[in-house]
């Protein structure tokens, strides 16, 4: 079964290598220059007294977009390996070949679920390994890795989704036993777990924080918090419009704008998750697409072994 | 000892609401080529899938060895099967598929599926997708063989061969029967692929079993009894009528005789399996469903 389940997805796993290493490759390379010019900046503008307008990271547009790409990863592992590690045998009609020798369908199955999730955790750790190192430096630079883009690429979560993506795929392939369609569920459903997650689940993982003060005043935000919603209130009702400055505030008249607001009774009010949540958000959200998983894991058993051939 | 090799009674198998086979009760014994004839669409693959346990039946019950289809080493290491579609791994060598036999079954006679391919001039590291349908199916029943399995079932594996690879894959297959301690069951809608090699015969029609037995006993017991016209319910007493054909002055009785034949008013020719096949098919009710054991 080793040996069956080598020679099957060899081919696979060394795509996988080789991408991985041109990734690791670029990403080191960036990784550390990036750090040299951070440090290289702080220590200039620690000597000036200021760190205004630092403009760093100019030429780093294409690593940047690889990085940011990385979000596709448990998506394509959950199309060429979740799917095909089932749904295309069964397509194909190999399975019932497999089946067929002196090897039972259960240890068959155990062989092609143990080597996908192992294989999608495996991956989708180094990958998130490597970014998550890679984005030290424009964490501190930015402070942005609680914004959706980049949680989605840092620390834990990667690897739920790569496992989730993985079930998917495998429970697609195994129910509809068609290649194509079982591609295009893997698709659709991948997206929108991740759209309604993360638009509908994490943001009220917990309660948000708000920071409510008059428009005069800066936001007590701490930085690296991930802003929900930023309103300017007058009279506990949210601006929708665009803003037109009553007359007596116009700039013309000489005074401070946001003063003159703040006196009128504006406020400037911000909801946001604070940065102290960001590694309790990743494991909620970890746990939760390896629950998911879990479930489509079983819901692939089943459809295999109970099913006809 | 005659021990059957497959036991099956009641069995039948629903899509729907369609019976795709029903009420089957058949034996086969130990030892035998046992020819699986009907029509496209006759409930031949369902009857053989069920047999290997990639299908579960509706109603009834399969017997293999004594023991129900299951998810079971013991179970699996015993059944062989190819499929209509000869499913193989098309990107694989033929060399690949060799391994794959040796890894997968702990009886693998690699030296007798290497000199079978051989013999045959199958290139070993060639493509599996890129070789011939005929090769394919060679490579197919090589690894079903090798597998050594006690029962092989295989699902119309002559249709898409010519009549030379036919002749080779039926050769491969008496001899692999011949070398001992396995039965077959090859189905096909041709008689004549059958009767060369086969020593019982089983005949579904319509999703149902038509008659079952030992060759010889199906020819020792098949006539065609033609006589001057007359009524024929003296000889349904006695015996089972297939099919007649009268004219005015004559008439032509296809029959399964029962028990002696008393009337010496009959002229009595013998049938070969295909005229035996088509008296049945020609029925327009089958005949019970119950399988003749020969001993």
């Amino acid at each position: 079964m080793t040996w069956l389940l080598w020679r099957q997805h060899r081919l696979q796993a060394a795509i996988a290598a080789a991408a991985y290493a041109a990734f690791l490759v670029a990403v080191l390379l960036t990784g550390w220059h990036m750090a040299d010019i951070y440090h290289s900046a702080l220590v200039t503008c620690r000597a000036n007294g200021t760190c205004d307008e630092l403009n760093l990271f100019q030429g780093y547009g294409a690593i940047v977009d690889v990085v940011n790409l990385t979000a596709a990863v448990p998506l394509l592992i959950g199309l060429f390996w979740g799917v095909t590690s089932v749904g295309r045998e069964m397509d194909t009609g190999t399975h019932v070949l497999a089946w067929t020798q002196s090897v039972t369908r259960r240890r068959w199955l155990a062989g092609k679920i143990g080597l996908l999730m192992a294989a999608a955790a495996v991956w989708g750790a180094a990958v998130t390994v490597a970014v998550t190192w890679w984005s030290k430096t424009p964490n501190s630079y930015y402070a942005d890795r609680f914004d959706p883009g980049k949680f989605m690429i840092q620390g834990i979560v990667p690897v739920g989704y790569a496992l989730f993506a993985a079930a998917l795929g495998l429970a697609a392939g195994a129910v509809i036993r068609r290649t194509l369609p079982a591609l295009a569920v893997t698709v659709v459903g991948y997206v929108a777990a991740q759209v309604t997650v993360s638009n509908w689940i994490r943001p009220h993982l917990a309660a948000p924080l708000v920071s409510d003060v008059p428009f005069d005043q800066q936001n007590a935000v701490p930085s690296g918090s991930w802003l929900l919603r930023q309103d300017i209130v007058l009279h506990g009702k949210a601006i929708t419009s665009a803003l037109s400055l009553p007359a007596q505030c116009a700039p013309d008249r000489g005074g401070n704008v946001r003063q003159c607001l703040a006196d009128l009774g504006y406020r400037y009010v911000v909801h946001y998750q604070p940065a102290s949540r960001y590694w309790p958000f990743q494991w909620v959200e970890f746990t939760g697409f390896v629950a998911l998983a879990a479930v489509l894991v079983t819901v692939a058993w089943f459809s295999v072994l109970r099913r006809d051939a | 000892m005659n021990e059957h090799a497959v036991e099956t009674s009641g069995l039948g198998k629903r899509f729907g609401s369609r019976w795709a086979l029903r009420d089957c009760s058949l034996n086969v014994p130990e030892g035998r080529i046992c020819g699986l004839i009907g029509a496209n669409g006759a409930g031949k693959t369902t009857l053989l899938r069920m047999l290997v346990g990639l299908s579960r039946p509706s109603a009834g019950e399969v017997k293999i060895f004594g023991q129900p289809p299951s998810d079971t080493e013991p179970f699996v290491r015993d059944v062989g099967y190819l499929a209509q579609e000869i499913p193989l791994y098309r990107r694989w060598t033929v060399a690949d598929h060799l391994t794959f036999g040796a890894r997968l079954n702990p009886d693998w006679d690699d030296d007798a599926t290497r000199e079978r391919l051989y013999r045959l001039r199958i290139p070993f590291e060639q493509r599996v997708g890129t070789l011939s349908g005929g090769q394919r199916t060679q490579v197919a029943l090589a690894l079903a063989l090798g597998k050594k399995p006690r029962l092989l079932l295989l699902d119309e594996p002559v249709a898409a061969l010519d009549p030379l690879a036919r002749r080779e894959f039926l050769a491969t297959l008496t001899a692999a029967v011949a070398d001992g301690n396995l039965t077959v069951i090859l189905s096909s809608h041709l008689v004549t692929d059958l009767e060369r090699v086969c020593d019982h015969v089983v005949v579904l029609n319509a999703a149902q079993l038509v008659i079952g037995g030992g060759l010889d006993q199906m020819l020792a017991s098949h006539y065609l009894l033609t006589g001057p016209s007359r009524d024929l319910g003296a000889l349904e007493r006695d015996h089972t009528l297939l099919r007649a054909e009268r004219t005015p002055r004559q008439v032509k009785a296809w029959v399964r005789l029962d028990g002696p034949l008393h009337d010496p008013t009959w002229e009595v020719t013998e049938l070969d399996l295909e005229e035996i096949v088509l008296a049945y098919m020609g029925q327009s009710s089958p005949a019970p469903a119950v399988a003749e054991v020969v001993s």
